[in-house]
């Protein structure tokens, strides 16, 4: 039997990836890679958790809405970094340095 | 007390004031001239001619009539109130006119002497400065214009002296002679100060006059007591010292005499004027107007340092070979004479042999002047290498220049003292006035006169060989170079007028009937307290037969030894020829010791100065410079450093801080996690 515990330790694993994949790599593919694990993890939370839920599969519900919204907001980003990709001739996020004032 | 003057003093004394002021216009006009302007000598010879007159309208009002003394206040100090004023008596007529008389020659003499120097207008003002100063110091009845007078007798033949300011030895010479003086003129000052402290008063006639201060007051017990006051008798002497400090650095007395050989710098014809009437005199007028100051043992002194200085001088003159410096250790014997009679109390004759000396010296000068123009046109004539003062160059010039040589052998005849002349008449009464005294005292006092009458054969021999070498014989410098080309001869009436009017005044008839007796002459009677007894006895006519017997002899010789054979007649190898050639060493000895030591010292204070007073203000400085230093690093490493630091601080902070705002997306990630994090951790601790 898998405890919550486990789960969660197991979530907690996969946003910290996730968030180190952001702040460290130097590619926006890969970055946006770890935004998908670090939604993931959420999705992961979602689906243990709906386990407590009075309502049945209402966790797995919102998790497949998520996976959903995930796959959507993936298509965004990446159709942005096409765009980036054009406009600067690079995914490096270092390069690409226009958000400041 | 002003006395009231008749309508005929008041215009004696202003007769007198343009007397002595009229050259010191010629001065001021002169000033104004170019230093070529041949106006110059008409001008100066013009006020020196208004000055005679003048003179002689005094001299004839004031002469054996009773003095004219005129004063007014010059200013008040305190209770002490300074007359200024005119005091003619027969002294300071005497002098009055003198000094125009032998002036005037010379000034004409001077017109064409200086015809070609570029500084002709230059010469001109000086001379009548020199003639201002002189006439100016013998009318003053005041110490403190006596002494400025003094002063600038001193300071006016400075200037004549170095007159040809570019030769070095000329610029030497007038700084000795400056110097010299300088300490006379301390003596005179010292002892005006002490004058004044012990009387109260600078004026001559309150102090010196008949009655005056001087005379009531008396040394007893340690003190020398005046009508006023007493003080210790040491400062009597201290104010003889000065005094007579000033008259040997005025006359040229022993040891202040080596200037006035040297003084041969300047042109002759004020050489003349210096060794005749104005600069030399004034140290002998001094001591007639200061005569009744002194006591029996300080007139020895003075006889003493007279007859020492007239031997000197007499037996340096014997090897000397410049014309002019011959001339000048006989102005220094015959000054020495002079003095020598103040000392024997024969103030007369001294006065009367300063005025023969005046017409007779002046006169060998100017004599001189011309050979030795007449010399230096042979040697720029013919590009020779020759010293033309030199008398071994010279000889048998008596066929080129015949009145210079008639003239020579009259003023030759006066210097050493034969009948006729007016030397005679002044040098014999000194000699038996010296040997009346010397009776009168003791046989070791035997010595001063006998020096005396050595003297004058030695004045004898040296004259002689002068004029021998100079006018018999071959001219040696044409022996030697027969080729060069000889153009002399007397010159024109400026020249011979000068010389004619100074010859004449040498012989006897201007000064008295007798040309034998001396007693009769009108100065040396004029000068004689009415008490005076003429005492008859064996040394007036034993002494001025022997001198004149002697003198002959001497000159006889003297012209034997000089006119037969051109070689030398005595060895010059021998000691006494040495010390008299050497000028008995005086000069090496003043330069060896005294200057030396002068020199020693002043380093010495130049070291101390440098040193120690330069060596504080040096350690003062590197103390203030240390200072500046350390508030300097204070200020640096301090005050700018706490500065810096606060900024070093804020533009650290502000580059930390830029990085997040550097538009790149993963440091904005970056804070927004920390800010994530702070918070989480804040909630977790509080």
């Amino acid at each position: 039997m898998i405890t919550q515990q486990e789960f969660m330790i197991v979530s907690v694993l996969l946003f910290c990836i996730g968030l180190f994949i952001i702040v460290s790599k130097k590619n926006a593919i890969q970055i946006l890679i770890g935004i998908e694990l670090m939604l993931n993890a959420a999705i992961l939370n979602l689906v243990a958790f709906g386990k407590f839920d009075r309502a049945n599969n209402g966790g797995q519900v919102f998790a497949l809405f998520a996976i959903v919204l995930a796959a959507a907001t993936t298509a965004v980003a990446l159709a942005i970094i096409l765009n980036v990709y054009r406009r600067y001739k690079t995914i490096n996020p270092d390069k690409i340095n226009q958000l400041k004032d | 007390m002003i006395p009231i003057l008749s309508h005929t003093d008041a215009q004696t004394v202003s007769f007198a004031i343009w007397a002595v002021a009229l050259p010191f216009v010629a001065f001021a006009l002169n000033l104004l001239l170019f230093s070529k302007s041949k106006i110059a000598a008409l001008i100066s010879t013009t006020a020196i001619v208004a000055s005679l007159v003048l003179a002689v309208k005094v001299f004839l009002s004031v002469w054996n009539a009773p003095v004219i003394h005129a004063q007014t206040t010059w200013f008040i100090i305190g209770a002490t109130k300074v007359q200024v004023g005119l005091l003619l008596n027969n002294l300071s007529v005497l002098m009055l006119l003198l000094v125009p008389v032998i002036a005037l020659p010379v000034h004409i003499y001077s017109t064409a002497y200086m015809k070609e120097d570029d500084g002709y207008s230059r010469y001109f003002r000086y001379l009548s400065l020199f003639c201002f100063s002189m006439l100016g110091l013998v009318v003053v009845d005041n110490l403190i214009l006596l002494y400025a007078f003094w002063e600038l007798v001193g300071f006016s033949s400075y200037l004549l002296i170095g007159f040809w300011f570019t030769r070095q030895s000329a610029v030497m010479a007038n700084k000795k002679a400056f110097i010299m003086n300088r300490i006379g003129d301390t003596g005179l000052l010292t002892a005006v100060i002490i004058l004044y402290t012990q009387f109260g008063t600078f004026d001559i006639q309150a102090l010196f006059g008949k009655d005056g201060f001087v005379q009531i007051s008396n040394i007893a017990a340690g003190m020398w007591a005046g009508p006023h006051s007493a003080i210790p008798a040491v400062w009597q002497y201290v104010a003889f010292a000065g005094i007579f400090l000033a008259v040997a650095a005025k006359s040229a007395q022993f040891p202040l005499h080596t200037w006035l050989p040297d003084a041969m710098e300047g042109p002759t014809s004020v050489s003349a004027l210096i060794h005749a009437a104005t600069m030399v005199a004034a140290g002998v007028f001094l001591l007639g107007r200061f005569y009744p100051m002194f006591t029996e043992s300080e007139l020895t002194i003075l006889a003493v340092i007279g007859a020492f200085t007239a031997f000197m001088a007499a037996t340096i003159a014997l090897t000397q070979n410049d014309l002019k410096r011959i001339l000048a250790y006989s102005t220094i014997s015959q000054l020495g004479f002079m003095v020598l009679a103040m000392g024997v109390g024969a103030y007369a004759s001294s006065l009367f042999h300063l005025v023969t000396h005046a017409f007779f010296k002046c006169l060998l000068f100017l004599v001189a002047g011309i050979v030795i123009h007449q010399m230096k046109h042979i040697k720029d004539d013919n590009n020779l290498d020759i010293d033309p003062q030199n008398i071994l160059h010279m000889g048998g010039l008596r066929k080129k220049l015949p009145l210079t040589f008639i003239v020579t052998i009259i003023g030759a005849l006066a210097l050493i003292g034969l009948p006729l002349t007016s030397g005679y008449l002044s040098k014999d009464g000194i000699l038996i006035q010296a040997f009346d005294w010397a009776e009168s005292r003791g046989a070791i006092f035997n010595i001063i006169p006998y020096a005396a009458l050595l003297t004058s054969w030695l004045t004898a021999f040296y004259v002689a060989r002068l004029v021998v070498k100079v006018f018999f014989g071959e001219f040696r410098l044409h022996k030697a170079n027969p080729h060069i080309h000889i153009h002399m001869g007397d010159g024109s009436r400026l020249y011979k007028g000068p010389l004619v009017f100074l010859a004449i005044c040498s012989l006897f008839p201007l000064f008295s009937n007798s040309p034998i007796f001396y007693e009769d002459a009108w100065i040396y009677k004029s000068f004689l307290p009415s008490n005076f007894l003429a005492r008859e006895n064996l040394y007036h006519i034993v002494i001025p037969a022997l001198i004149n017997i002697l003198a002959v002899v001497v000159i006889y010789s003297a012209f034997a030894i000089y006119g037969k054979r051109n070689a030398w007649a005595f060895p010059q190898t021998g000691l006494l020829y040495r010390i008299s050639f050497n000028e008995w060493y005086i000069d090496r000895f003043y330069n060896r010791v005294i200057i030396k030591f002068v020199m020693w010292f002043s380093n010495v204070l130049y070291w101390f100065d440098k040193k120690v007073v330069d060596g504080l203000v040096d350690l003062f400085t590197n103390v203030g410079i240390g200072l500046a230093k350390l508030a300097a690093w204070l200020d640096r490493n301090i005050v700018d450093g706490a500065l810096h630091l606060i900024a070093g601080i804020v533009q650290s902070i502000g580059n930390f801080a830029r990085r997040f705002q550097g538009g790149k997306v993963q440091y904005y990630l970056y804070s927004m996690l920390l800010v994530v994090a702070v918070v989480f951790i804040f909630k977790m601790i509080f």
